[in-house]
């Protein structure tokens, strides 16, 4: 394995140990100033501001959600989402020492309430290297089901 | 098979029993006598443009769909070859070509449902089969009609007309419709699809439900504020909060806007306009200035309304360019469609909002719209216990006031549901 693939690696799992233990505000931390979270509603979607999306979010949306989920009277969090993912099949697609396109599959199971859930799907980075390690300029994340029919989607994926 | 249940007494003008969200059986009795009656919306022309076209709709549990033919028609047909019974078209939407082919033995329809051919055609010749009998062609929905390319259908063969059917409510299309430079609305952006695990009245009730925004949406709404409160002093709100915290109006607020409800359980609730200062807005206004002139522009963006309802398949959000389809699965199980719409002549900017708003506010996946499926399937859930018998209407009740084709109240009434609850007894007791 290269360094960078083990750079990056190292990276994408310690996000994913973030999101599971809903760390919001270390998590929103690992984002460029204008990073952007985009969740395609479609197959192939290239267009975030002409199609809808399930998630098209700056720092300001992004905030808003993470201090949502924590809200004492968020009724669709009682009790709150729990997640486990595991990332792999990691690869360097593009880019190289300070900016670098990653791609990745995971599989989300989340619970709450009475149902068990699997989610899925490929994860795409792109990384800038900041002044203390890599920030997120771009996750785009494309769900295996993200044309069918969904329940809801509270917590980031 | 249980006894038809006894749906005398079920509905009182102030309150309903619980079974009308609950009982298997009024539900099978709703999808014949209600969705079996009333014209449903199936689909709008714009997603037909091509020849060929087609966009799968439900009407109550049928599989229909719409179709364009190279003439230029649009068909409803169901979604069943006359053969063998398998369903034609798979996609929500897609192109079916010169002609529909069945996927199983080949029978080849015109777009207007009509048999084209079939395969070894020798094979039928001395039978009864006869491709000029309607039972060898694709079934037509018994009735449809077009309203400013808004497509409806009903599996009646008789009843009111489609603008009777629509009676006051038609305003709410004319203004959607009104508020492009054209006239004229287009689909586009894609279509979030969600579920509910409620009853489809649930969902119907809350969106004129005016009492429910500062409860149920606590969280998103303090959140925003929280939010905006940490940026400069004296900044102006951005839209993608604004409309997150439009949520945490106090009662009064809501009490002030108007309620109308119209024969046939429609009802819109009216908003107070104020003359926009937006950069989006005013270039909107522009352009709609330039097509109607001043005056009519003016009576155009002064009709202000939040949800629509067109009872009992859909609901139109005219300024945020929106339609929400209302489609009832089981009793305890709804499926709703979220379309966006492009104004056509607006500039583009204008669409783009609309897609911030649906993203932002009633995506599954919004900040908003997952505290509502929770209350309505929480509310689903007690609804089946023993814990009471009876939901409540009484908000205001007595003091709508009667007006040609409806009824006006204050902004907090729950008149919407009580005109709901007339309209589905009138259907029920098989007098719509």
């Amino acid at each position: 394995m290269s360094a960078l693939l083990a750079d990056v690696s190292a990276f994408l799992f310690h996000e994913a140990r973030l999101l599971d233990a809903r760390r919001w505000d270390d998590w929103l931390g690992l984002f460029t100033a204008d990073g952007m979270y985009w969740v395609p509603l479609t197959h192939e979607q290239q267009d975030p501001l002409n199609h809808v999306s399930l998630f098209y979010e700056d720092a300001l949306l992004r905030e808003v959600r993470a201090r949502r989920l924590e809200e004492k009277r968020a009724w669709s969090q009682q009790p709150v989402t729990q997640a486990a993912r595991i990332v792999g099949n990691i690869l360097v697609l593009a880019g190289q020492a300070d900016e670098v396109v990653v791609g990745s599959t995971f599989h989300l199971l989340e619970w709450r309430r009475s149902e068990h859930r699997m989610l899925g799907g490929q994860y795409t980075h792109t990384l800038r290297r900041g002044g203390d390690g890599w920030r997120i300029a771009l996750k785009r994340i494309d769900l295996i089901n993200r044309e069918g029919v969904q329940d809801s989607l509270e917590t980031f994926l | 098979m249980p006894p038809a249940p006894d749906l005398a007494g079920l509905v009182e003008p102030d309150r309903v029993h619980k079974s009308v969200y609950t009982n298997p059986g009024i539900f099978e009795l709703e999808m014949q006598r209600i969705f079996g009656r009333a014209w449903v919306y199936v689909g709008h022309e714009s997603q037909v443009k091509a020849a060929g076209d087609y966009h799968q709709a439900l009407i109550g549990r049928e599989s229909v769909f719409i179709v364009r033919a190279p003439d230029g028609a649009v068909h409803v047909l169901f979604n069943r070859c006359p053969h063998k019974g398998t369903k034609l078209v798979a996609f929500p939407d897609g192109n079916a070509g010169k002609f529909l082919r069945c996927p199983f033995h080949g029978w080849n329809f015109r777009c207007d449902g009509g048999l084209h051919s079939v395969p070894a055609r020798a094979g039928y010749d001395g039978t009864r089969f006869d491709e000029s009998d309607p039972q060898f062609s694709i079934r037509r929905v018994p009735r449809q009609a077009s309203y400013r390319g808004f497509v409806f259908a009903s599996l009646a063969d008789d009843g009111p007309d489609l603008e009777s059917f629509l009676g006051g409510i038609r305003t709410s299309i004319d203004n959607f419709c009104d508020r492009a430079p054209e006239g004229e609305v287009e689909v586009a952006g894609g279509v979030f699809r969600v579920w509910q695990h409620s009853n489809w009245k649930i969902f119907f009730e809350n969106l004129n439900d005016t009492s429910h925004p500062m409860v149920t949406h606590e969280s998103s709404v303090n959140a925003a504020r929280a939010r905006y409160q940490a940026l400069p002093p004296g900044s102006k709100m951005p839209f993608k909060l604004h409309i997150i915290e439009g949520n945490g109006e106090p009662y009064e607020f809501w009490d002030k806007l108007e309620m109308v409800g119209f024969d046939g359980g429609h009802s819109y609730m009216g908003a107070i306009f104020q003359p926009p200062t937006d950069p989006v807005s005013l270039a909107h206004i522009e352009t709609l200035k330039a097509a109607y002139g001043a005056a009519r522009t003016q009576e155009i963006l002064e009709i202000q309304r939040h949800n629509s309802i067109i009872y009992p398949s859909c609901s139109p959000h005219t300024s945020f360019q929106q339609l929400r389809v209302i489609r009832p699965v089981a009793v305890d199980r709804t499926m709703v469609e979220i379309y966006t719409f492009r104004l056509k002549g607006a500039p583009p900017e204008v669409f783009q909002r609309a897609v911030t708003y649906a993203n932002v506010v009633n995506a599954p996946s919004s900040n908003v719209m997952p505290d509502d499926i929770e209350v309505y399937a929480r509310a689903q859930e007690g609804l089946t216990t023993d814990g009471g018998d009876w939901v409540s209407l009484h908000r205001d009740a007595g003091r709508d006031r009667a007006v040609p084709g409806g009824f006006i109240g204050n902004g907090l009434s729950e008149l919407p549901m009580r005109n709901q609850f007339r309209a589905w007894a009138a259907y029920m007791a098989g007098e719509a």
